[in-house]
């Protein structure tokens, strides 16, 4: 496992979100509220068309701190969901503040923060 | 706290797999870090539809947090335990929302020993 470091990760670009990509999570996690695969369903409720389930983008983002810091390296990880992401978004989860084990990590969809994330690794304090 | 709900869950190797792709996560036998929404998604459909009865097209997620003590590896089988943290009218934007605020621990059924505290906040946003 990679030690934590101060060395601040370079921003990774994720996507495009797929429809495939939704489905997918959908069977692997068991999420089937409609409002992540049907079109229609999600119109009625007054979308533009279906939104990513946040959990798969959370996903995305814990998978890529696996992949800079290792797998296990994370004690705590918090995310706060600030706005929806579509079919076609092409996202950037970037590493605004490192400092010893704490992180601050931000996706955005071009300047708008999708989801904001606080990291917590292994082997530096409490 | 207020128990919601308790069941176990099996941690097939399959499945273990199949989130991994989902995510973007390399394929190993330990569980990627948010592998617990499987364990949970059928309790989660139960709290909002049934014990919450939350209005869906106004549901959002708001935040998750984990709190990571033991790897989830595929073979285990999970005792969860959904407890209600807090169930609250907050005013928003648009109106009063409400907030309902769960904790669901994950303990290995073999050991007894707590594996990941998961906490997850839900919004009902204000009727139209």
């Amino acid at each position: 496992m990679t030690p934590p470091s101060s060395v601040t990760p370079a921003p990774v670009t994720l996507g495009p979100v797929t429809r495939t990509d939704l489905v997918r999570y959908a069977g692997a996690s068991g999420d089937f509220n409609p409002l992540h695969h049907d079109p229609d369903f999600a119109r009625a409720a007054g979308l533009p068309d279906v939104m990513a389930h946040g959990m798969y983008s959370a996903g995305l983002v814990a998978s890529q701190v696996e992949r800079w810091f290792g797998a296990g390296a994370m004690v705590r990880f918090a995310v706060r969901f600030r706005a929806p992401v579509w079919v076609g978004d092409r996202l950037v989860l970037s590493c605004d503040r490192i400092d010893g084990a704490d992180l601050d990590l931000s996706l955005r969809r071009g300047d708008d923060i999708v989801l904001s994330a606080t990291v917590h690794l292994a082997g530096k304090g409490p | 706290m207020n128990v919601l709900a308790e069941w176990t869950f099996d941690v097939e190797a399959g499945k273990v797999a199949e989130f991994a792709r989902a995510v973007g996560a390399p394929v190993s036998d330990a569980a990627a870090p948010t592998f617990t929404m499987v364990a949970g998604a059928d309790m989660v459909e139960r709290l909002v539809s049934e014990t919450l009865k939350l209005d869906r097209a106004r549901t959002v997620h708001g935040e998750q947090g984990y709190e990571y003590l033991s790897p989830i590896r595929a073979g285990m089988t999970l005792r969860c335990r959904a407890m209600l943290v807090s169930d609250v009218m907050k005013p928003g934007k648009a109106g009063p929302m409400r907030v309902v605020t769960v904790v669901v621990v994950y303990a290995d059924a073999t050991t007894g020993a707590d594996l990941v505290r998961e906490t997850m906040t839900t919004i009902e946003k204000a009727a139209p």
